[in-house]
């Protein structure tokens, strides 16, 4: 049989025990407020990506996937989020003396639509860069399919946006992709990474 | 003003026969609901059947109603028959269900984004990360509902905490579990691992909880016993879900990695006896010292 001992009841509850409360309420509080802190130290750490053959340094997201072997310099991808993981991509093409940057865009949109599903531009516009020069930029969306046609899941709807500069007869392009429903809150990470490059 | 702690040799004896025990209906539930969810792995394990995608689904589903039904079952329903039942105990449950769908879950997935950036981090940093969000806005609701709903006016004996506790945790996991399958559509005997992974981290800080109230209130301890308690509750809620990924996912090979369901079982089946083994022991070992205190007081008065 369980001792159970019985109180009078409806007893206030003394000094003692109120201070017991509010410690708790404070030491909840802290608790938070470390947490939320330990969040934007680890979700701000940056890495430093530096390429002196191509003249170009940056920094990105320390947690984000750094990659070089590929049709472009660098590329760093956010492996944590489900689905479509976001991307900035960092690359370069010759032009051309005539060359316009209009030009380029038009030619990566021409390439995108022969291999992305529902590949459609949604407008062009100016952006400014660190050392207050324009830039043109290009807003596109398209449908992505996961890479293995094994693996079960739903296509996701991607937003992407080019960033083009024309530097030294050479044209730096800054991809940017993700999927619709973080591209939002995602741009912040492209405004920074922008910020912060250097070419 | 200081309260009035009387230990009243009548009401002690009505206390004992007219409230319901509590941790024999506890060990109950959880052997049911433990030995249900893993009889549910092993088969799905080793069967290696799949049901028709909405079927499965159907079935996870009811995974965390069935559950909270055997708690009715087998606590709530027979405190109707007690002389002095637990009035509180469905009450406790739905508001911890609701502040978990209001306040906990939106802020720990939208505010604080645990799955972007804890996953990836070292053992301890993911300890300490749940630990400081996941632990202490789960531990931090249950607190508050248990707070207002119960405490003070609701402990009358010491037990009285630790089934409303156990009410507070039964609705906040269930409403986790749900949430959890219907946005992730998980296979049958993954999905009886997410359910028993949420009971698990939310009694296991549930009944730290319940220690620090009890102690707070029946023992009228020191200010920081009830904090101390409440930051072992959100600790053991952060360790449980850290280590629990790192058991339920197998290492990585070159043909990709693969969950390991009966380690995550293990796991939390150790948690679980551990955690209410403490608990237990450390609520006797209250229980006892009171006992005595009583007794001798009950000697000196000359009785």
């Amino acid at each position: 049989m369980e001792f159970e001992t019985g109180r009078t009841p409806a007893i206030q509850i003394t000094p003692r025990q109120r201070w017991s409360i509010a410690i708790t309420y404070f030491l909840l509080i802290c608790g938070f407020a470390l947490g939320v802190n330990q969040r934007d130290s680890t979700l701000n750490q940056a890495s430093v990506y530096s390429n002196l053959e191509a003249g170009i340094s940056a920094s990105y997201p320390a947690r984000w996937l750094l990659e070089e072997s590929g049709a472009y310099i660098f590329r760093v991808r956010d492996m944590s989020h489900r689905g479509y993981n976001t991307v900035i991509e960092v690359s370069t093409a010759p032009v051309g003396p005539d060359t316009t940057e209009r030009n380029i865009l038009d030619q990566l949109s021409l390439q995108r639509s022969q291999t992305l599903t529902d590949y459609s531009v949604l407008g062009y516009d100016s952006f400014r860069l660190p050392d207050e020069s324009q830039a043109i930029s290009m807003s596109y969306s398209y449908v992505a399919r996961d890479a293995s046609p094994f693996l079960e899941g739903v296509s996701s709807i991607v937003n992407g946006l080019d960033i083009l500069a024309i530097r030294r007869g050479q044209a730096v392009i800054i991809a940017f992709r993700a999927d619709i429903s973080v591209y939002g809150r995602e741009l912040e990470t492209l405004r920074w990474f922008v910020q912060n490059l250097e070419f | 003003m200081t309260s009035d702690i009387r230990f009243q040799p009548d009401l002690e004896q009505e206390d004992a026969y007219s409230i319901l025990p509590v941790w024999r209906r506890l060990s109950a539930l959880l052997l049911i609901m433990t030995g249900a969810l893993l009889a549910i792995v092993l088969l799905s394990e080793l069967l290696q059947r799949r049901f028709d995608a909405r079927i499965e689904h159907v079935l996870s589903l009811a995974l965390a109603p069935l559950i909270l039904l055997a708690w009715l079952i087998i606590a709530v329903l027979p405190e109707y028959r007690a002389a002095r039942p637990r009035r509180r105990l469905i009450g406790v449950a739905v508001l911890s269900a609701l502040t978990a769908s209001a306040i906990g879950l939106p802020l720990i997935e939208d505010f604080m984004r645990v799955d972007e950036w804890l996953p990836l981090q070292s053992v301890f940093q993911r300890i300490v990360g749940y630990s400081l969000s996941v632990g202490v806005v789960d531990t931090g609701l249950k607190f508050i509902v248990l707070r207002y709903l119960i405490y003070p006016q609701g402990l009358r004996v010491r037990s009285d905490g630790v089934a409303y506790a156990l009410a507070s945790a039964m609705g906040y996991g269930a409403f986790l579990s749900f949430a959890l399958i219907w946005r992730l559509e998980p296979t049958l005997g993954i999905a009886a691992i997410y359910v028993l992974a949420n009971f698990t981290i939310q009694l296991a800080s549930a009944m730290f909880i319940a220690l620090g109230i009890i102690e707070s209130y029946f023992s009228d301890a020191y200010p920081l016993v009830l904090p101390s308690n409440v930051a072992v509750a959100a600790l053991a809620s952060g360790v449980i879900t850290a280590l629990l990924g790192g058991f339920l996912s197998g290492p990585l090979t070159t043909a990709g990695n693969t969950a390991r369901p009966l380690f995550a079982c293990a796991m939390l089946l150790a948690s679980l006896i551990i955690t209410f083994g403490t608990v237990y022991f450390l609520y006797s070992n209250s229980e006892r010292r009171e006992r005595e205190a009583y007794m001798s007081q009950w000697n000196t008065d000359g009785i």
